[in-house]
């Protein structure tokens, strides 16, 4: 799985829990989740947990920690694909 | 249940922890019953069976000396002052000062002020900004989970932040509290359910001269999950807990 792939399947997750469209549009790795797209930080588990489901990966709770922008979701799952 | 091991803390947090513990434990034969003096005689509020709690209390933690987590629900800001009140006398804890539970309260309301910053130092308090800095959170939790696994007392709101609906809201459990009840080995959970008679929904302050009544049980809850998703499973066992007492509180006011 490319790149790409992740990163229109990880913004297809994404929609339902963001809370400004505008941002969403213009949306790119660079998009911050929390700050850009208005994601509540307590959904952002759930955001997590719905990777975790649809790459079939395992995601530590550390690791939540790393996820700030579009980009470092899109690694993060990259990595753990393998 | 996996354990994930808990995140070594710097030796400069580790030493303010310790610090801070102790200019509290210092400042507590000042601090504890003015807390409760301003509770009950300037705002006062009174607790249905407040011996009942305490001896609940008393009863958890001499029981086994363990790690234990608090966790309640959230209606108004003072709760875990109240939720402190209710589980102790001031003199059970200057004798078991380890009991006085640390809090994570929201930066921009408590620590906002000078006097504030002190008064919450005081009262074994670790300031967060909810939804604020990721590093700074997980920082902060390492923190709690570090007093916690001295087995000191932590109070954490599964919920975070105070119910916006009025009740507990299983759907926003955060996983903070799985994150740390899965790093302390034999740690238990103590729910506690407190009301304000005239508490409908969410406030800043229960009303003049409020009755609470509630629950308290403990709990050890299991996951077969790893990861994330443990903690998650986790923290919404314990906010199901709630949702119980919830439901008996409601069901005893028929």
């Amino acid at each position: 799985m490319d790149q790409t792939e992740i990163f229109e399947r990880v913004v297809k997750i994404l929609n339902p829990y963001v809370k400004n469209q505008e941002a969403f549009k213009g949306i790119s790795l660079a998009t911050h989740i929390l700050d850009d797209l208005k994601v509540n930080s307590a959904r952002l588990v759930d955001v997590v947990l719905e990777f975790e489901d649809a790459f079939d990966i395992e995601i530590d709770d550390d690791d939540v920690d790393k996820v700030e922008t579009v980009g470092n979701a899109v690694e993060l799952i990259e990595a753990k694909i393998g | 249940m996996a354990l994930r091991p808990i995140a070594p803390l710097p030796a400069g947090a580790r030493q303010k922890l310790v610090l801070q513990r102790e200019i509290s434990r210092l400042l507590s034969p000042l601090a504890i019953p003015i807390m409760g003096i301003a509770l009950r005689c300037v705002l006062g509020y009174r607790i249905e069976n407040l011996r009942g709690f305490r001896r609940e209390y008393r009863r958890i933690c001499l029981e086994r000396d363990g790690p234990l987590i608090i966790c309640a629900n959230h209606l108004t800001m003072i709760d875990s002052c109240v939720i402190a009140w209710a589980l102790g006398s001031p003199w059970w804890y200057f004798r078991h000062f380890r009991t006085l539970p640390w809090n994570l309260p929201e930066r921009s309301i408590f620590a906002a002020t000078r006097y504030r910053r002190m008064a919450i130092y005081a009262l074994k308090c670790l300031p967060v900004e909810r939804g604020g800095n990721r590093a700074e959170i997980t920082e902060v939790l390492s923190r709690l989970a570090h007093a916690v696994s001295n087995h000191e007392v932590a109070l954490i709101f599964p919920e975070a932040g105070r119910s916006r609906t009025g009740r507990v809201d299983l759907n926003s459990a955060a996983s903070g509290v799985g994150r740390i009840y899965r790093c302390v080995p034999n740690c238990r959970v103590v729910c506690v359910y407190l009301r304000g008679d005239h508490q409908d929904g969410y406030s800043g302050m229960p009303v003049r001269g409020e009755r609470f009544r509630g629950s308290v049980s403990v709990i050890e809850p299991k996951t077969n999950y790893r990861g994330l998703r443990a903690s998650r499973d986790i923290a919404r066992k314990i906010a199901q807990r709630l949702v119980e007492m919830e439901q008996e509180y409601f069901d005893d006011r028929k």
